[in-house]
């Protein structure tokens, strides 16, 4: 587990039914609440932005270049939007994880540290140091 | 399905980590292939964004905002690699950039999503306080 990063952690949100047995009061609040922490955390320069995705789009699969329809909607794991976080630790980006107003009524957040570069040009850059060893 | 949006596309790739079973020239040439990709794409002014994401990290779930579960997240095929934030007007354009992307042919996954004005569950609410109001009474 890398508990440092330069380079920032991405915040995901999962879960895109949560919100389907709320009141249109508690729906208010949630996204009111959820907004002001977006805000805050600007404010604050933790986060350098965020977006919301429509419950809708492709996937593109495989070797074939399939298209296919979702399904995003009413899904525990579809990735309703994320936040990029600029802070340099996984336990501070854990813990603004954690105040997350949606978390009660079911969203998941999944907290991922951004990598320096893409994994598969470090397996190249450990396979080349095999081949030299 | 709206074919056209203003705010751009998130491209999310899944795979597992199918490179790690290469030898070192096909991977090089897969990875010449994927900056090849990206730096055409940047240099059409076509990518705002993106991100390559460690393959480990947390989830946090429920009431008590516990800590679920921990990566890495070798095995999966379920796991996001990486993002990249499209400046593209449509879907079908998103999409012809997605199947250009190298990495399908050792097959990965690319998730396509429009980014949103708003939070949809502010949409659904707008949706139901007009299903309210044209209700009759």
């Amino acid at each position: 587990m890398i508990t440092q990063s330069n380079n920032g952690y991405l915040i995901i949100f999962r879960g895109t039914d949560w919100y389907k047995g709320l009141s249109p009061e508690q729906m208010q609040q949630v996204a009111d609440n959820w907004m002001a922490w977006f805000n805050r955390l600007k404010d604050e320069g933790k986060c350098a932005g965020g977006n919301p995705l429509e419950r809708e789009g492709k996937i593109v699969s495989g070797k074939a270049r399939m298209v296919s329809d979702g399904p995003f909607a009413e899904s525990k794991e579809t990735i309703g939007g994320y936040f990029l976080l600029t802070v340099p630790s996984m336990d501070e980006a854990v813990a603004i994880a954690q105040q997350c107003p949606g978390l009660p009524y079911g969203v998941r957040v999944e907290v991922r540290p951004i990598a320096a570069e893409c994994p598969m040009v470090q397996e190249v850059e450990s396979k080349e140091h095999l081949a030299h060893a | 399905m709206s074919t056209s949006n203003k705010n751009g596309y998130l491209l999310l790739s899944y795979s597992d980590e199918w490179y790690n079973d290469l030898s070192l020239e096909e991977l090089q040439k897969v990875v010449a292939q994927n900056k090849a990709w990206v730096d055409g794409l940047m240099a059409q002014g076509k990518v705002k964004g993106g991100q390559a994401l460690a393959r480990e990290g947390v989830t946090i779930s429920g009431n008590n905002r516990r800590v679920v579960s921990d990566g890495p997240f070798a095995e999966s095929k379920e796991v996001i690699g990486g993002t990249l934030l499209l400046d593209v007007a449509t879907m079908e354009e998103a999409v012809a950039i997605a199947k250009a992307c190298p990495g399908l042919r050792y097959n990965m996954n690319i998730e396509v999503r429009p980014i949103s004005d708003e939070c949809p569950q502010t949409a659904r609410l707008r949706q139901l306080e007009q299903q309210l109001a044209t209700a009759p009474a």
